[in-house]
């Protein structure tokens, strides 16, 4: 793979990018968790007793990874539970649209009142989107891996 | 297991941790508009009753502004007992509906069957989130959104002034279209040994469309 695709500055503004997006996710469901939680209900995916857990705990946890890739710190597992969320959701997105069942995404919130088709749309936008972020998280985890093993080569030369 | 993976697996959990901690943290102190409950709570949708087509009416035309019916005014306007919220002196008003007992618990209702229960003096409940209540609701419907914390304390009040007996009708509205928070608020009150609730199938928006009366501001 080309070496400019794991150059420091791109490396940078890629965590970046990506931790704003969590955190301006986050944002919305941790002011208003009942909000979120009825969008993960609608998914039908999950037995109600997650529900409320599920609701409360994800967008705390978009924030800390989006403040840590952001900062730089642990950035490996950050963009790791980065990864691991934008998964879950590209499949829950996917379920649903596989069963034409319209949900509100939730992903930054609750959004206004939208036709079925709308719903849909979105829905293809929403997992076209995510499998970008995911690009975006492979590439931190990639040139966060090939700095610490260049690390590792240089400590071992010394 | 090498040492970078393993730190980085403990970094992993760690950022759980700190996110459950604030979770935690953060619920505690919410407001209870903002709550959720850590235990489970029952999010099933009731086996549902048709509207009764011979209730069905024309519905009037979609007209223009709504009539907003400022609190301080509400008595100038004609309007049945409903529009008011009733101390708990008041015995069983919603028993003043002609319809006969159900066949079945739950059944969804049309604008139309929603316009007369209002005549006859049926209490409203609002599923919504308090913040659309204040929004705009049906006149004299009372706030229970379902997926907030206070609901049950909400439920109460309401309980406490009208005083509903199980067969007495009681009407259920959210947003129409897919919204499901009145069914789901259905399936509560079911649970709860009220067997006479009506689902306002088409909602809030269908209510300000047809020009009937609403309010604004919180409960």
């Amino acid at each position: 793979m080309s070496p400019w695709l794991r150059h420091p500055r791109l490396t940078l503004a890629v965590r970046v990018v990506l931790g704003l997006v969590f955190i301006a996710a986050a944002l919305p469901k941790i002011i208003d968790p009942p909000g979120f939680a009825k969008a993960i209900w609608a998914y039908e995916l999950f037995p109600t007793w997650s529900l409320n857990p599920l609701a409360l705990t994800l967008p705390w946890l978009e924030l800390f990874c989006g403040l840590a890739l952001c900062l730089g710190i642990w950035v490996r597992a950050a963009a790791g539970w980065v990864g691991t969320l934008l998964l879950a959701f590209c499949l829950a997105l996917s379920i649903n649209l596989a069963k034409r069942h319209p949900v509100d995404c939730g992903c930054f919130g609750a959004t206004a009142h939208k036709t079925e088709s709308e719903r849909l749309a979105d829905m293809r936008w929403s997992i076209l989107r995510d499998t970008g972020l995911l690009l975006l998280v492979a590439q931190v985890l990639w040139a966060s891996h090939a700095a610490n093993r260049s690390a590792t080569t240089d400590g071992q030369q010394v | 297991m090498p040492t970078a993976l393993r730190s980085t697996l403990i970094q992993f959990l760690t950022l759980a941790g700190c996110a459950l901690l604030a979770a935690v943290l953060s619920n505690a102190v919410a407001t209870p508009t903002r709550r959720l409950f850590w235990k489970p709570v029952v999010r099933a949708l009731p086996p549902l009753a048709p509207p009764l087509l011979k209730e069905r009416e024309p519905e009037a035309p979609i007209t223009a502004p709504t009539p907003v019916v400022p609190a301080e005014t509400r008595k100038a306007v004609p309007s049945p007992s409903a529009w008011t919220k009733p101390g708990p002196s008041v015995t069983s008003p919603t028993a003043t509906v002609a319809e006969p007992p159900p066949s079945v618990p739950i059944r969804e209702i049309t604008a139309g069957e929603a316009w007369k229960a209002f005549q006859a003096g049926t209490p409203f409940l609002d599923a919504r989130r308090s913040a659309e209540y204040a929004d705009g609701h049906v006149a004299g419907a009372w706030s229970t959104p379902v997926w907030e914390a206070d609901v049950d304390d909400r439920l109460l009040s309401f309980k406490a002034a009208r005083r509903p007996g199980a067969d007495d009708p009681i009407v259920i509205y959210c947003s129409g279209g897919d919204c499901r928070d009145s069914h789901l608020l259905a399936t509560k009150l079911l649970n709860e040994g009220y067997f006479h609730l009506l689902i306002f199938r088409d909602g809030y928006p269908a209510w300000v469309a047809q020009g009937h009366p609403i309010e604004k501001g919180q409960p």
